[in-house]
């Protein structure tokens, strides 16, 4: 008996033993976070899921990506609107429809190839011309169509199908890879001429960049980057406070970084989306007495952190106006445009739906109640509906869910980071737009005429059109320009900008000492 | 024994077939994936030629059995957020979430042995007392709970231990001792249970009367007895870790199992949830053999039950 009993258990004490021995082995002591003096300690709130370029527009990619690993022909200097060179040095538009850009000379790829028009020719058709479904290729240049063809080694000539007057702005949005790069699927770790190269990604683990000696421009002052990602954003602050790391990144006020957070303006801004074309929300006093019946400075002061907005860009955006206020708080105004409407027999009694979305910002369902306060005490009826995000989405994207919905307001944010008002207008505002639950034709066209103007044309038909928008159709309540939140150690020394969530300059982080 | 194991193996298909049909289906009840991965102001042709390119305009139907077709060459597909072959991904994370589960069952059961018997040892002492109370204390109190405060009590305010993360023994003890806390207050309670009713039975007095040491009776003769039900209990606690190490994986940057599982339902990765449900699936059911066989091994009535 007992011998039958040690023979038949020796397998499953053998394998428990085979198990407590691997352990420490292939988990502990893997992914030094440190490096020595030298390397940078990035904290993120998720993984990268490629470092493919041609996705450099998704946060969680472009955020390592842009400007570190690859660069683009041009880059938007996210202070002042401007368009500034990068491995372009100068660009002329020859005709509505034709560019040429004089590329720089002396560049090199990580891989020692040097950087030529052929090289530009072939990023900018893979990024836009290919089957592997780019999200920049969706996201920046939807259905315009590009040719780009190298002239001699330094100039690249491009031409579109229609007049695409900010064409140099959208090509910032291309990351530029040798010709070896595999034209027909994507990359996970790519070769690019910018200031670190990959030196070691060891998946679900960390990433760590290393400064790349042939770059052509100012080396970086930390000769290497390693990141992690840890969703929970408590623990990123956690982890500056601890000197685990040195920048943590997507905080909220409530994770605990003290005075090592720093506060900086983001483009995102937050607003809600009427569905203007189910009553009471289609008459427009019912919409102005939402705008008024929301108190903007109650919610950025106690709720979440940010700064009361009238539009869905923010300034440096090419369309902004500055004539256009956030709208007062007036909630005795709210509540006499509702009884007025309800006098000329608008059904003011029907329920309104506030969807919206768990952890979109900081303390987004507490948001939603404020809002639902103002808006009864108008006089309307409202009830909130949060959702996940995969539910929200089918709100907020065409075509929107079947069946009545009855009349719902949808919590949404927006935020332009390519820095022109056509990448917000015609899918936000436009009739036709795929995040769109109403438009007008006017505002259509208004819409149109700015996406072909250039220069400050452009500014100005743009600002007119969100006037226009915000006069005559109503058809959100914007709320605020939001602010982000990132964490620094004392080691560290980098000012956020509004394009810090979608692209982190390890260039312009330095050190403090 | 070995008509156990078959038997076993054989009455396990059916519910594996059961969840593998659920997750599939589930999976593609949350929504369009054409909403997370292409920009929001993609085309309605972008959609469908990324619907096409995916699998995912075919009926579901078709779509499942190919699926199956798949997995029967061992081909979990691949990927959407990061194009690589979603069977690499679980086999990846796997280990991670074994090995903690691992020690946290192994000091559990340790602990709770030693810390059960103690208790039972002598019931209703201030021993007893104050074990009973702390094990009940640690069978309910909240994952996400312990922590968020272990992080800031060891590592924030103390600075005892990392954060998070994987690197060096020091980052396994928040994860470890996080998970350890529930089964080890089950785990006390049951084997204080079990032990108080095996040390008051005939054959403990029969061995008290031959002479053996207290330590002997405890251990030796009241322990085997009443190692069934903890071991039971021991298994079911085991099958939760390995499945529900979510909270904890989230938390400290964990890349195991459950992690990766939250990724990808929030990202609709399906060929990743999928794979990652049927590996955990399969280790359940192993695990569930593995105490059965123990049980076995434990108790010669399990053994004859199974050879008859």
């Amino acid at each position: 008996m007992t011998g039958l009993r040690t023979t038949r258990s020796r397998p499953i004490v053998a394998s428990l033993a085979a198990l407590l021995a691997v352990s420490g082995c292939s988990v502990a002591g893997a992914d030094p976070i440190g490096g020595g003096p030298g390397t940078l300690r990035i904290v993120l709130p998720e993984e990268p899921p490629t470092l493919e370029p041609c996705d450099a527009s998704l946060t969680a990619t472009g955020r390592v990506t842009r400007s570190n690993i690859t660069e683009a022909l041009t880059e938007r200097e996210p202070s002042t609107g401007r368009l500034e060179p990068a491995l372009a040095t100068k660009w002329t538009r020859n005709s509505a429809t034709s560019w040429t850009f004089t590329l720089r000379r002396g560049v090199t790829f990580h891989d020692g190839k040097p950087f030529t028009a052929a090289a530009a020719a072939f990023s900018v058709k893979r990024a836009t011309d290919s089957k592997i479904d780019c999200n920049v290729d969706g996201y920046i240049f939807a259905d315009s169509e590009l040719t780009a063809t190298p002239v001699d080694d330094t100039t690249l000539r491009v031409t579109t199908a229609k007049p695409d007057p900010i064409l140099p702005l959208r090509l910032s949005f291309v990351e530029i890879v040798p010709t070896s790069t595999d034209p027909d699927s994507r990359v996970r770790e790519p070769v690019g001429t910018g200031p670190y190269r990959i030196d070691d990604w060891n998946q679900g683990r960390h990433l760590r960049l290393k400064r790349f000696p042939g770059y052509w421009g100012k080396a970086p002052e930390f000769a290497a980057a390693t990141y992690v990602w840890r969703a929970e954003g408590s623990v990123r602050a956690a982890m500056v406070t601890n000197n685990e790391a040195d920048v943590a990144i997507g905080l909220a006020p409530e994770d605990g970084a003290g005075d090592r957070a720093v506060e900086f303006a983001t483009n995102e801004v937050s607003y809600l989306r009427m569905d203007a074309t189910k009553p009471p929300l289609d008459d427009i006093r019912i919409r102005q007495a939402v705008n008024y019946a929301i108190d903007r400075e109650g919610l950025v002061t106690a709720v979440f952190a940010g700064r009361p907005t009238g539009q869905l860009v923010s300034k440096g955006v090419t369309g902004y106006n500055p004539g256009i206020k956030p709208w007062p708080y007036d909630p005795d105004r709210a509540r006499r445009l509702v009884a007025e409407a309800r006098a000329d027999g608008v059904r003011t009694g029907t329920t309104l739906t506030l969807i919206g979305r768990n952890g979109i910002y900081p303390k987004a369902a507490e948001a939603m109640e404020v809002v639902q306060d103002g808006l009864i005490k108008a006089g309307l009826k409202v009830r909130i509906k949060m959702l996940d995000v995969n539910a929200w989405l089918e709100y907020l994207l065409r075509p929107f869910p079947a069946g009545d919905t009855g009349p719902t307001l949808l919590q949404a944010q927006h935020g332009n980071q390519a820095g022109d008002a056509a990448f917000t207008m015609g899918q936000i505002y436009g009739s036709e737009g795929a995040q769109s639950s109403y438009g007008t034709d006017a505002l259509d066209t208004l819409i149109e005429e700015a996406q072909l103007a250039s220069g400050g044309k452009r500014q100005k038909a743009f600002a007119d059109a969100f006037s226009h928008q915000n006069d005559e159709v109503v058809r959100d309540a914007v709320m605020a320009n939001m602010t982000g939140l990132l964490a620094l150690s004392p080691k560290v020394r980098y000012r956020p900008d509004s394009a810090t969530n979608d692209e982190m300059r390890l260039a312009d982080m330095r050190r403090a000492d | 024994m070995l008509t156990l194991l078959r038997r076993r193996a054989v009455s396990s298909v059916v519910p594996l077939l059961v969840v593998v049909l659920g997750v599939f289906f589930l999976a593609r009840l949350t929504g369009d994936p054409a909403n997370l991965y292409l920009p929001l102001s993609a085309t309605p042709e972008m959609r469908a030629e990324f619907a096409a390119r995916n699998g995912l305009d075919d009926p579901l139907i078709t779509q499942f059995g190919d699926y199956l077709a798949q997995v029967a060459h061992l081909d979990f597909g691949e990927s959407l957020r990061t194009a690589q072959p979603a069977g690499e991904a679980v086999l990846r994370a796997f280990p991670a979430t074994l090995q903690l589960a691992g020690w946290t069952m192994l000091l559990a059961i340790v602990g709770a042995v030693v810390i059960g018997a103690l208790a039972a040892y002598r019931p209703n002492s201030a021993t007893d007392r104050i074990a009973s109370f702390l094990s009940s204390t640690a069978a309910s109190v909240p994952d996400f709970w312990i922590a968020i405060m272990g992080v800031l009590v060891f590592a924030v305010t103390l600075g005892w231990l990392p954060t998070s993360g994987t690197s060096g023994a020091a980052a396994w003890v928040l994860p470890v001792a996080t998970l350890f806390i529930r089964p080890f207050g089950v785990l006390v309670q049951v084997v204080r249970g079990a032990m108080v009713s095996a040390l008051s039975a005939p054959y403990v007095k029969v061995a008290r009367g031959k002479g053996a040491s207290e330590l002997r009776v405890v251990f030796g003769h009241a322990l085997r007895n009443a190692a069934a039900p903890a071991l039971t209990v021991a298994g079911d606690l085991a099958v939760g870790l390995v499945n529900g190490a979510v909270v904890v994986e989230t938390i400290f940057g964990w890349p195991g199992i459950g992690k990766l599982m939250i990724d990808s339902v929030l990202q609709r990765d399906f060929a990743v949830l999928q794979a990652a449900v049927l590996l955990t699936a399969l280790a359940i059911f192993a695990l569930n053999i593995l105490v059965d066989l123990c049980h076995a091994l434990l108790d010669p009535r399990v053994r004859q039950r199974a050879a008859a």
